[in-house]
């Protein structure tokens, strides 16, 4: 029986061609921009997690407090036995990485080595010569150096491309960094410029330096201490696991007896990327608004849809009445048009997601240079926005494009209900 | 003495019209045999439509029975008239109300599609009446590549594919040249003949008339006569 109605449906245009095309388009369009909004949101999350806060973060709280005066008295020490407590209390999979956050007064000295310019930064210490560090992995680095090489020695500096053409720095020059030290002291270094850095976001090309792990401990007076822990998941890992871990962190967090060197007031805290920068309350309206793009999306296709199954029940008037003459009963018609329903659904859901992943995928590999308009924001987001194509965004497609088509046929369906065998006679022979 | 196929017992039917009731049928009743053919008639109105639907269980009596081998319809759930439509009778329209978007082979499977049947369990029975009615060389056709006559013969072969034991036609003639009306009519006496089924036409034609065994005038919703024909017309 489906297959006689499978090829009734197939032939009429009428009944088949609009209503497949109305979920073809409308799940295409859910399919790409949840695999846009994806992209972009979570491109921005990868990117804050990864030259910032980490998926979890070690950090203490009174440094966590005052984070923006990078009060370095605040940091952790003893780092081979925090670093143990952490990869005992957390999960197998997290790699945890050291940083340190750092300002300073960057000054460019001339050819008779006179101030030629100064600016304030923010700089970051990571890792960047252990073999075994994933720091330069994680901020891919590499492929980010736009002139010169990364740090091999001691005191030697990465900077943000348009930071060097605002202070007419190029690759060999000498800088020094003024800043303050550990116990609060003036320190003054001398570094070298050895490489300039395209991060691909404005706000960091604009204002960050970054420097070996090692020279900033040397330069800030920091020995085996660092301000943050950054753990990081690998990629895929949902959310929720990470508060899952972080609860299970807080917990033997509480019973930790510190390390001997560390002051009696640290009081180290563990966080989420939820917790860091308002993102868990970003993250949270993300989700509402693309469940109500999805929802509008579900909602418009069903409004059409069930005009569809109107005009199609008008097109079908005489078949409907003719089913019900010969001995269908009501129930079983609805049935069957929930079926076509449903098979158009999934037919219409299938070329959407064709035809959206396509598209989404493309702006996956290629991307959307959103540099200009992101210049300004100062938002920790990739100049070239990406899609990212995901089985959620398929589901996310899919599901309501099937649902609006079955629920668009039944609600047309209705007036089925309401017809009379009565009648039948009569509107059968108008024809 | 033929077995009874339908039995209407004093049946009337009122139906509501704005603030006043209109009585299509006023204490009609009727006994139709197995294998009938007869047909009937009487001016617009007279209550020829509102029987029809009685008997096929389309609508139900406002008093009266309408029995069916001594089972009243009444006691009948929807679902259960719906199997009794389905199993028991075969519909020919005057507008043939053929499935556009199906060939001709289809439309005479579909009756048997609505019976749970398997289409690879029918084909040769499908095939085999579409011979009968004359359309074997364009079983594969559209209705809209069909002559008016050539689709009143694919209305009667999904009627009678089912095998059922009564068939209501309804005004069948009235859209056909006289031509066609005589093939037609011709066509339905010599299956009736072949399948035993009951036939009961609504009818203003008077063509109708030269081929039936029995004739019901209805008028005002009564019936003014129920006389017996001769049904000569046969050609075989």
């Amino acid at each position: 029986m489906i297959s006689f109605w499978f090829r009734g449906m197939i032939r009429d245009k009428a009944r088949f061609l609009f209503p497949f095309t109305v979920v073809t388009i409308g799940v295409a369009l859910v399919v790409c921009l949840v695999g846009f909004m994806e992209g972009v949101f979570m491109g921005m999350i990868d990117m804050t997690a990864n030259l910032d806060s980490g998926h979890l973060r070690l950090v203490n709280q009174s440094f966590y407090d005052e984070e923006h005066l990078r009060p370095l008295d605040r940091s952790l020490a003893n780092q081979r036995e925090t670093r143990d407590w952490l990869v005992k209390h957390s999960d197998p999979e997290v790699d945890w990485a050291p940083r340190i956050r750092w300002g300073a007064i960057l000054d460019v000295p001339d050819e008779k080595s006179e101030t030629r310019s100064q600016t304030p930064v923010v700089g970051m210490a990571m890792d960047l010569k252990s073999p075994d560090s994933e720091e330069i992995q994680r901020l891919r680095l590499k492929s980010s150096l736009v002139q010169g090489t990364l740090p091999k020695g001691s005191n030697e500096m990465l900077m943000g491309f348009q930071l060097a053409e605002v202070l007419d720095v190029s690759v060999g020059q000498p800088i020094t960094l003024i800043g303050q030290s550990f116990d609060g002291g003036l320190v003054a270094d001398n570094y070298q410029v050895v490489g300039l850095v395209r991060f691909g976001i404005t706000a960091m090309d604009k204002k960050m330096v970054l420097i070996d792990l090692a020279s900033a401990q040397s330069t800030f007076y920091m020995e085996d201490m660092v301000t943050d822990w950054l753990g990081y998941f690998p990629s895929g890992v949902n959310f929720d696991h990470y508060e899952e871990v972080k609860g299970s962190m807080k917990v033997g967090l509480a019973n930790w007896s510190p390390p001997k060197d560390w002051a009696k007031d640290d009081s180290p805290i563990i966080l989420s990327i939820r917790d860091q920068q308002n993102i868990g309350a970003i993250m949270d309206k993300f989700q509402v608004i693309k469940g109500f793009v999805v929802g509008v999306f579900t909602f418009l296709m069903i409004l059409v849809l069930w005009n569809a199954g109107i005009l199609s029940g008008i097109h079908r008037y005489g078949e409907m009445g003719l089913r019900l003459a010969f001995g269908e009963p009501h129930w079983k018609l609805i049935l069957t048009l929930a079926m076509e329903g449903l098979w158009v659904g999934i037919l219409g859901s299938l070329a959407g997601s064709l035809l959206g992943g396509s598209f989404a995928w493309y702006l996956q590999e290629v991307g959307l240079n959103m540099g200009d308009s992101f210049a300004q924001s100062g938002l920790m987001i990739n100049d070239i926005v990406r899609a990212r194509v995901t089985v959620g965004g398929f589901i996310q497609g899919i599901v309501p494009g099937i649902f609006a088509s079955v629920a668009g046929t039944l609600v047309a369906s209705m007036a089925i209900f309401k017809r009379s065998e009565a009648n039948l006679f009569r509107e059968l022979e108008a024809g | 003495m033929s077995e009874n196929l339908i039995t209407l017992e004093h049946v009337s039917k009122v139906y509501r019209v704005g603030e006043e009731n209109f009585s299509a049928l006023n204490d009609v009743s009727l006994e139709v045999s197995k294998g009938a053919f007869m047909s009937f008639v009487g001016p617009s109105g007279s209550g020829k439509t509102t029987l029809l639907n009685l008997i096929g269980g389309l609508d139900r009596p406002t008093t009266g029975k309408v029995l069916f081998k001594g089972t009243d319809l009444e006691n009948m759930s929807r679902d259960k008239l719906a199997a009794y439509r389905r199993e028991n009778i075969g519909f020919i329209f005057q507008t043939y109300n053929l499935l556009p978007v199906y060939s001709v082979y289809e439309n005479v499977l579909f009756p048997l599609i609505l019976n749970g049947l398997k289409e690879n369990q029918v084909r040769e029975r499908v095939e085999a009446m579409v011979a009968k009615v004359g359309l074997q060389d364009q079983i594969n056709k559209k209705p809209a590549q069909l002559s008016g006559g050539q689709c009143q013969r694919v209305a009667i072969a999904r009627a009678l594919v089912k095998d059922p034991l009564l068939i209501l036609a309804d005004e069948p003639t009235a859209n056909l040249d006289s031509e066609n009306s005589h093939q037609i009519l011709n066509l339905m006496q010599t299956l009736n003949q072949e399948f035993k089924a009951a036939v009961i036409f609504s009818t203003h034609d008077e063509k109708v008339t030269r081929y039936i065994r029995r004739e019901v005038k209805l008028e005002d919703g009564r019936i003014s006569w129920d006389k017996p024909r001769n049904g000569t017309e046969i050609e075989t």
